[in-house]
This record gives structure tokens, C-alpha cells and sequence, in this order.
């Protein structure tokens, strides 16, 4: 218990640092330095010190927004096996317990963005909700997947060393991990889904939402942002890395972590965003994925 | 080898999936290049593949055909013809994702039924080339222009080739048979060119709708 504690400490930790990966991937392809390292926890600093300014017309769900959003991707983490170690909290049917409380998360941060009465940011909301929907249904191919695969209903005999069953075939692993890394980029906001770094609200899914936060707001739902790729990124890390229950995990997982950021990155540079009509036909594909997976796996036992 | 031979089938079904998706035609070039790699190279890989320097040397030849001659034919052709972008589907994208599930469901049920009278080969094989085949003839139907048909057709003879591994088993005969079939794409690639180029020069663009509306 002690030591899942720790683990997801340093993990949370270093999400900002990881994060970093992504974007100095992408200068490094551009030919630029790209920024500090330590930049996503200067930021963190500088926003915690900011007073928060809230519009004369938002209510109390606008300020309930980023600490529902956190306190939820938080309480997710406590929820993952990080690394193959046993997580925090584990009971049985806690895989749909965990994706719903991401769900509430977004539920809040879409109805914050609602509260304020920005036509921008209910757009953004309305993208949101739609996106969040559609790759609901890829993520729980996968858990069907994993159901099949490991047996059991918890996020800990899925992805821990310790429990872990047979495992997949190659095949379906190829196609699970593919189709989760696109979840990954649509969950996230990242490219070819969304671009973090557009200037153009009309195109914005989810910084639009987060417009008029401010502040230590603004510093939770960035830091939400990046636990939540942090989250994903080891999802895919503990399905895709034969974890052994030794001190090589750690290394394997660091590893494995830095090949899904700096894929994100590199992703991101040869990639350009989709017209917002193809995003669906984007999730549909990985849902697609995922069902073959799962008929991989259903026709080849083992 | 099995390993691989498993992962190179799970591509296979990848390619299928992203060739039904594709909404740019060069995205569409690049997956049929992909998928005509990976075919080709999927008979070394298979546990009664065969390994010895005739069976390598077939593989380059397949390799070079399907993977670099063919795809770049198509680049071409695509680059000489203007306003070739998009491939216009009849069948919109999110249909033809769920075509392609439907697909893959009905390749395993086929599977099922012609198992009794087939030779023993990897398990994803038959289904994988079912649902090539069946991907190639949805492409040549649903969508609109007339370098998407040559492609979808490309697509039915990688699907015809899996068929291919999967009966000959230890056997030789099907190497005779793909050099023909190959000779046969070759020389159809080539003529497709050259009409859509004349289609295009005609009516100022390669919509093959179009040609259904010909009066005297």
C-alpha cells in the first residue's frame, strides 16, 4: 500500500516533466530548442500564485469544475497499476467504476465551460461530450478485450505483474495498443484530434472549455490534463510491456513512457489536425480496431 | 516465427480497416503499398513457410511488384490527373467502418464453414484473406472514381494471393499462378492508367458517374 503510494507520487510528479517529452519532440523536428524542461512546473508556480478572477456570471459549478476535474483523474490513478505493481485501491468491477469517474470529470469541466454562457466555450463543450462518447465505446472493446484475455473485472488483474494471466496474442496486442494510442491523442485533445496550441477558437475542442478559468483554477486543469495522459499513456504501457514483478519494471515503464510521449510528439509534427467532421470516423476506427482485437482473440485462444 | 506470422496478419486486417477508412487517395497508395509489403513477406513468415532461396527470391519479386511498382504506378497516375484528392465515396466512411466489421464477422463464419475441406494452415489466415478480397470488391463498388476500382481491385488480388498461401500448403503450383495473376495487375494497372487518363482529358475529370449519363 505504502509503496503503490509512492510509486504514484513520483509518477504524478513527473507528469509535467513528461509532458515536456512531447513538446520537445516536436521543436527537435522543427529544427528549434523547444522549451525548459522544468517550463510545465513554472507554469504550475506561477498560476498557484495568480488570485482567480471569476465572470459576475458564473456560479458555484464554474468553480466546481477543475477540483472535480482533478479530484477525479486522481482518484482514477489511485485505480492503475503503475508499472505492474499492485494500485492503491482495487475491487472487483472497478475497471467501469475508474472509466465513469473520468467520465464525471468531464462531466463537470464540460458543465463549467457551459456555466460561463461563452458561445465558444459551449461549443467547445458540445465537441467534447460527442468525442468523449464515441471513444467510450473503443476503451470498453478493450476492457472486453482484457476481460477476455485475463478474466476477472478489476483494473489490477489486468495490468498487474503479479495476476497477470496468458496475456494476449501479438496480434491483438498490435491492434489493442493501436487503437488505444488513438484514444490517447482523442482523450487528450492531442493531434490529429485536436491542436493545444491553435490560436483560433472556432477550432479549439479543448482549450476553448478552459478560457475563462484563471489562476490556481487554471493550474488544476492542467494538471489535470497531464495526469490524464499520464493515466492513458501507462494504460497502454501495462497492457503493451511484459512486466515481471522485478526491478527491471521500472525501467521498462520509464521506457515505455518515453516511446508513447515522444510518439505523441512525433505524431504531432507529421500530422496535421482533421476537419472536425472525420474526428468521429477517426474514434470509429479505433473502435474498429479494438473489435478486431477482440475476434483475434476470440479465434485464436492463447 | 508464428509470432510474427501472427502480427503480420493483424496488419493485414489493419490495412483493410484504414483502406475502407481513407478519405485522401495518396492515404489510400501508401495503404495498399503497406499491404502489398506485408503480404508478400507474409509466406516466409508462415510455420510451414517455405524458406529455401526460391521461395526468398519469389518474395523480392512479389515485393517489388506489390510494394514499389504497383503503388508508385498509381502515384502517377494520381500525379498526371488534376484535382485527385479525395475519393468521393458512395458508401460514406462511418458505413463503410461498419462494413468492414460486418466484413470481418462474415470471413469468420465463412471460415468456419469451408474449414472441414481446407489443408491445415495458420488459423488467420482464411479469414484474413476473405475479408481482403471482400474489402476489395466493397472499394471497387463504393466508391465513386475510377483510380479507387483499380486500387479496390489490387486490394482483390492480395486477397486472391492470401487465398493462394492458404490452399497450396507445401506446394509450388501457386507461385506459377501469382506470376500470371501478377503479370495480368501489371498490365491492367497500366491500362487503367491510360483510360483514366483519357476519361480525364474527355470530361475534365475521372468521375466515372459521369460516364453513366454517355448519350450519342
Amino acid at each position: 500500500m505504502l509503496k503503490s503510494t509512492l510509486i504514484m507520487l513520483a509518477a504524478m510528479a513527473a507528469a509535467p516533466v513528461l509532458a515536456a517529452i512531447t513538446g520537445r519532440v516536436k521543436a527537435w523536428l522543427a529544427g528549434r530548442r523547444g522549451p525548459d524542461w522544468t517550463l510545465n512546473y513554472a507554469t504550475l508556480a506561477k498560476l498557484l500564485r495568480k488570485t482567480p478572477v471569476y465572470s459576475r456570471s458564473t456560479t458555484y459549478v464554474f468553480r466546481l469544475g477543475p477540483l472535480v476535474g482533478l479530484a477525479t483523474i486522481l482518484a482514477a490513478l489511485a485505480f492503475l497499476p503503475i508499472a505492474g505493481r499492485p494500485p492503491i485501491f482495487s475491487f472487483a468491477g472497478d475497471v467501469v467504476f475508474v472509466f465513469y469517474l473520468l467520465g464525471l470529470g468531464r462531466f463537470f469541466v464540460v458543465a463549467a465551460a457551459l456555466d460561463t454562457a461563452s458561445p465558444f466555450e459551449g461549443m467547445g463543450a458540445a465537441r467534447e461530450a460527442l468525442f468523449g462518447t464515441l471513444a467510450e465505446a473503443t476503451v470498453f472493446m478493450v476492457l472486453f478485450l482484457l476481460q477476455q484475455t485475463h478474466g476477472g473485472m478489476s483494473l489490477a488483474t489486468y495490468l498487474a505483474a503479479t495476476t497477470a494471466g496468458p496475456g494476449m496474442n501479438g496480434a491483438a496486442l498490435v491492434l489493442a495498443v493501436i487503437a488505444l494510442f488513438m484514444i490517447l491523442l482523442t482523450e487528450n485533445s492531442r493531434v490529429p484530434v485536436d491542436d493545444p496550441t491553435t490560436h483560433l477558437e472556432l477550432t479549439m475542442i479543448h482549450e476553448v472549455m478552459i478560457l475563462d478559468h484563471s489562476g490556481p483554477d487554471l493550474a488544476m486543469i492542467e494538471m489535470g490534463g497531464w495526469l490524464k495522459l499520464l493515466f492513458y499513456a501507462t494504460f497502454i504501457a501495462d497492457i503493451a510491456c511484459p512486466f515481471r514483478g522485478g526491478p527491471g519494471d521500472y525501467l521498462l515503464y520509464i521506457l515505455a513512457l518515453l516511446v508513447i510521449y515522444g510518439g505523441i510528439g512525433l505524431v504531432e509534427s507529421i500530422t496535421a489536425r482533421f476537419r472536425m467532421s472525420l474526428v468521429p470516423k477517426f474514434i470509429l476506427t479505433s473502435f474498429a480496431l479494438a473489435f478486431f482485437a477482440l475476434i483475434f482473440t476470440m479465434e485464436m485462444p492463447g | 516465427m508464428s509470432h510474427c506470422a501472427d502480427i503480420c496478419l493483424a496488419l493485414i486486417f489493419l490495412s483493410v480497416l484504414l483502406g475502407m477508412a481513407a478519405n485522401r487517395l495518396m492515404e489510400l497508395v501508401k495503404i495498399m503499398a503497406f499491404q502489398g509489403t506485408i503480404v508478400s513477406i507474409l509466406p516466409v513468415l508462415l510455420e510451414a513457410g517455405q524458406r529455401d532461396a526460391a521461395g526468398l527470391g519469389f518474395m523480392a519479386v512479389m515485393l517489388t511488384v506489390k510494394g514499389l511498382v504497383m503503388p508508385l504506378a498509381l502515384y502517377a497516375a494520381i500525379k498526371k490527373v488534376a484535382n485527385l484528392r479525395e475519393v468521393e465515396p458512395f458508401v460514406g466512411y462511418r458505413a463503410s467502418i461498419f462494413s468492414a466489421l460486418a466484413l470481418v464477422l462474415a470471413a469468420g463464419f465463412i471460415d468456419r464453414t469451408l474449414a472441414p475441406f481446407m489443408p491445415p494452415t495458420h488459423v488467420m489466415l482464411m479469414p484474413a484473406s476473405i475479408a481482403t478480397i471482400g474489402a476489395g470488391f466493397f472499394l471497387m463498388m463504393a466508391r465513386r472514381k475510377a483510380i479507387t476500382q483499380v486500387i479496390g481491385y489490387l486490394m482483390l488480388e492480395n486477397g486472391i494471393y492470401l487465398t493462394g498461401i492458404a490452399l497450396a500448403g507445401e506446394t509450388h503450383s501457386q507461385r506459377l499462378l501469382e506470376f500470371g495473376v501478377l503479370l495480368d495487375l501489371l498490365a491492367g494497372v497500366m491500362i487503367m492508367g491510360i483510360i483514366i487518363n483519357r476519361i480525364n482529358q474527355t470530361f475534365d475529370d475521372v468521375d466515372t458517374g459521369m460516364l453513366g449519363s454517355l448519350r450519342d
